[in-house]
């Protein structure tokens, strides 16, 4: 494969929450502002050529037609190319991806990836949950998100003993990571046992084994190895990474104890960068709900299948264990504003190996980051992308 | 003379909620005894009719596509215009070829229905027929006879030979009496201002006559007594004062009441095919819309399917009065509720009514993978093949994993049971389980019923749902 490598130059996030006083526009500017921030040796606005926009659900915002060319004109800069990418929950993760084949193809040298996502402007009712009634009229009917991935808890528990005890630990995990990062949605401490005892929303998942939801935005630079050097001398750059699909229906998966979309990508990914898994130093996965991060971190290779909840409980994947797992919180702390999630796992790769997560950061010694999403009908859909701060 | 039409089989279904009198009585100052079958959220007049009707086939031993026709009867049909008679038709697996008629309009219908399939057997247009009759009744609230207006099903198979019954007698009466009714564009049945206007000029009157002429009948033809009886019993108290009037000792219909309340134009049938079970003679009077007519079933050896009505009527959950008045739509949500995607007059609902109704699967010809539902699976799950062969898919198999979501905006009610399930025959389904998930497990044994997966702008949406084997 023949490419030019790509360097993330500047990463930028706005705090995750409940952001009823902001507008999606309003949203997206506070992201690019602080992606410019970031840049060490400053970055002009009109220096970006081109930007690709994640944005999974315009309606959960009430604005159905949005399209690339509204964020152009938020964040002063009208009359830029921009293509809006909607690839399920990976969105934020592919918008990255096609940014970094844009640069490394030599069509621009310089590149905004942006996700946002409004996800708050409905209630619960009318946002997320109304795809209960989404989809195929009987076969999908009630199929919440929480259906998606609750069936392999059932089947994961079943087949290697996995306890909701072991579940609730990655969300115990995840809370502590996000009770340190001033950008989570939540800051608090939880405990097994509040995970334990909060109400079920979909069993056997419960209210702490589920991520919230959240408005949020988040955007990197993007520009060329050779480029690099003008912005930052601790550029980080792209090593690879990898996409995959799987069958949209549940009816149509043959193993309800992994997710073949994020075994293929990562398959694509690691042999992209020409590494094993055992070189990453640490990973944002999609954790969704806490099953979902026990079954990423068998299917990209961390542990071994069925071994995800016991390596989570005995905490090999905290913040001093032996593969640090969503440093930044997560989707269970931080959040999960769909467009904006993959993208803002990149700038949590981005400062970890860069040596700026204070309190959270870890050891790099491979200097490795990987991110990873995962979702979509059926979870058919995976994208990864494997950072480094590697010069070659 | 009433032409000799054969009973096969036959088959019965009850709801799966009970509604205790008293609670409802309690709601408006009023005592009331008794108890009354309710149909949960997804259950109403067309899926107890499959259900009726199904076991009622099964128990024929016949194959469902040589039936000619399908005569259906109820008050209350599940599009007030619509395709209800073809919907039933197909999800009980009759061809697209098959006849019948939908009989409507008060609960006379279920009467209607039995003796427009023997004539058309009489007749000869048909040589199997399926009759079944259904009802949920949706009362008034605060009406007299609330709390005793119940659900249920019978289905009776006809034929021209072969049965160990046959009919033998009928006598009917007709008079222009508004009774219970229901005005256009209304949704609740409502009564005459003065139940014993109606006790004493309408029912007593009207029943007592038809009784007397089936009395006569049974004596002067052939010397046959009658051996038990179906009588109509609208308000928990009728049905005996009538059956003591007539000097009815055997009468059938008692049990079926006091399980399932008023089942409306089932109730006729329902009350008395139980009694198939034994030769002798059973009289069968149904009455509503101003009309009364009874039957006679000469039964000489039990009728199939005829000992298993007791074990229909048995069991149920109990559901509060607030539970019944939500599934019923008298009690709703302040708000919108959430809509389909995919609303039922649109297209998808053309393409896959065949598949959905008569849980189609695609076998793939070059590795035989079966893909679900078809429509949505041009080449092979498996192999990427696009060569398939349609069949209907098994409707018995094993939970594989399982979820029970709680946490849904209405119109859901929660707890939902969603399965995914490894039918006999290989294919893989996930779909909606019946009940609140408590006895679903990896391993549970699962039959596919037909159920009500929405209601929608006026509109029932129809598909398959997961319900656990009931344990020996």
């Amino acid at each position: 494969m023949s490419w030019n490598r790509v360097a993330v130059v500047g990463a930028g996030i706005i705090k995750f929450g409940e952001l009823f006083e902001q507008s999606y526009e309003q949203m997206a500017a506070g992201a690019f502002a602080a992606a410019l921030d970031s840049v060490d040796e400053g970055f002009e606005p009109t220096q970006v050529e081109a930007a690709f926009v994640a944005t999974q659900r315009g309606t959960l915002w009430g604005q159905e037609g949005i399209g690339g060319n509204t964020i152009p004109t938020a964040i002063g800069l009208a009359g830029i190319p921009c293509t809006r990418i909607e690839n399920a929950c990976p969105s934020g993760s592919d918008a990255f991806r096609v940014g970094a084949m844009a640069v490394a193809s030599g069509v621009h040298d310089v590149v905004l990836v942006i996700g946002v996502e409004k996800m708050r402007d409905k209630s619960a009712d009318e946002g997320l949950l109304a795809r209960a009634a989404a989809g195929h009229p009987i076969f999908t009917r009630g199929e919440t998100a929480p259906v998606l991935f609750a069936p392999f808890a059932t089947r994961h528990m079943h087949e290697f003993g996995t306890t909701r005890e072991m579940l609730a630990s990655v969300a115990v995990k995840n809370h502590h990571n996000g009770s340190l990062d001033p950008y989570a949605h939540f800051q608090n401490e939880i405990t097994i046992d509040d995970v334990l005892n909060s109400p079920a929303v979909c069993a056997p998942l419960h209210l702490l084994d589920c991520c919230p939801q959240t408005d949020g935005a988040a955007a990197v630079l993007l520009v060329s190895a050779e480029a690099a050097e003008r912005y930052t001398k601790k550029p980080v750059y792209v090593a690879g990474f990898g996409v995959a699909t799987d069958h949209p229906y549940l009816h149509e998966k043959t193993s309800f104890t992994g997710l073949k979309a994020t075994q293929l990508a990562a398959e694509r990914a690691y042999a992209m960068a020409g590494i094993e898994p055992d070189l990453i130093d640490c990973a944002e996965v999609h954790d969704c709900f806490t099953i979902t991060e026990i079954l990423d971190i068998e299917d990209l290779g961390f542990v071994d299948k069925g071994k995800g909840g016991v390596a989570s409980l005995e905490g090999d994947t905290s913040l001093t264990g032996r593969i640090p797992i969503n440093t930044s919180g997560g989707l269970l702390a931080k959040g999960h504003p769909i467009g904006a999630t993959g993208v803002a796992q990149i700038v949590e790769c981005w400062w970890q190996l860069r040596g700026d997560a204070d309190e959270r950061q870890v050891e790099t010694p491979n200097g490795y980051a990987l991110q990873h999403n995962v979702g979509g009908r059926g979870s058919g859909v995976s994208v990864i992308n494997i950072l480094t701060n590697n010069a070659s | 003379m009433t032409p000799a039409v054969q009973l096969l089989a036959v088959g019965a279904a009850a709801p799966a909620w009970r509604l205790d009198a008293a609670e409802v009585g309690a709601a408006w100052n009023r005592g009331s005894r008794g108890q009354a079958a309710v149909c949960a959220p997804d259950e109403d007049v067309l899926t107890l009719a499959a259900e009726a009707a199904s076991r009622a086939l099964a128990a024929s031993g016949l194959q469902t596509d040589i039936v000619d026709g399908l005569w259906w009867g109820t008050t209350r049909p599940p599009f007030a215009e619509g395709p209800s008679h073809a919907v039933l038709a197909r999800a009980i697996g009759l061809s697209h070829r098959s006849g019948g008629a939908l009989c409507s309009g008060s609960p006379h219908a279920g009467i209607e229905a039995l003796l427009g399939a023997a004539d058309a057997i009489g007749a000869g247009t048909a040589r199997v027929a399926v009759v079944v009759v259904s009802d949920a009744l949706v009362p008034g609230n605060g009406t007299p006879f609330e709390a005793r207006a119940g659900a249920g099903a019978a289905a009776v198979v006809l034929v021209s030979h072969g049965g160990n019954a046959m009919l033998t007698e009928r006598v009917t009466r007709t008079q222009p009496f508004l009774d219970r009714y229901r005005g256009d564009g209304e949704a609740d049945t409502r009564d005459l201002y003065d139940p014993r206007l109606f006790r004493e000029e309408i029912f007593l009157p009207a029943v007592r006559e038809l009784g007397e002429q089936l009395v006569a009948l049974a004596g002067a033809g052939a010397g046959d007594k009658i051996r038990a009886w179906s009588l109509p019993d609208p308000d928990g108290r009728l049905g005996s004062t009538i059956a003591k009037e007539l000097g009815v000792t055997t009468n059938a219909s008692a049990a079926v009441y006091s399980a399932l309340g008023d089942t409306g134009a089932a109730a006729a049938l329902l009350g008395g095919i139980g009694a198939l079970d034994t030769a002798g003679t059973v009289a069968i009077v149904g009455t509503g819309g101003g009309r009364t007519t009874g039957v006679m079933v000469s039964v000489k050896d039990p009728v199939r399917g005829a000992s298993t009505i007791e074990g229909v009527l048995a069991g149920g959950r109990p559901a509060t009065y607030a539970e019944v008045l939500r599934a019923r739509g008298q009690l709703v949500p302040s708000g919108e509720t959430v809509q389909m995607g995919v609303p039922p007059q649109s297209a998808q609902f053309v393409r896959g009514a065949d598949e959905m109704l008569g849980l189609l699967g695609a076998r793939c010809v070059d590795c035989g993978t079966i893909n679900t539902p078809p429509s949505i699976h041009p080449h092979c799950i498996s192999c990427g093949s696009a060569k398939f062969v349609l069949e209907p898919l098994a409707r018995h198999g094993r939970v594989h994993t399982f979820v029970v979501n709680q946490t849904m905006p209405a119109p859901f009610v929660a707890p939902l049971p969603i399965a995914v399930v490894d039918l006999d025959d290989g294919a893989r389904v996930m779909l909606q389980g019946i009940g609140d998930g408590s006895d679903i497990s990896i391993g549970t044994e699962v039959e596919l019923v037909l159920r009500r997966y929405a209601h929608e702008r006026g509109v029932p949406v129809y598909g398959y749902k997961v319900r656990p084997m009931e344990r020996p």
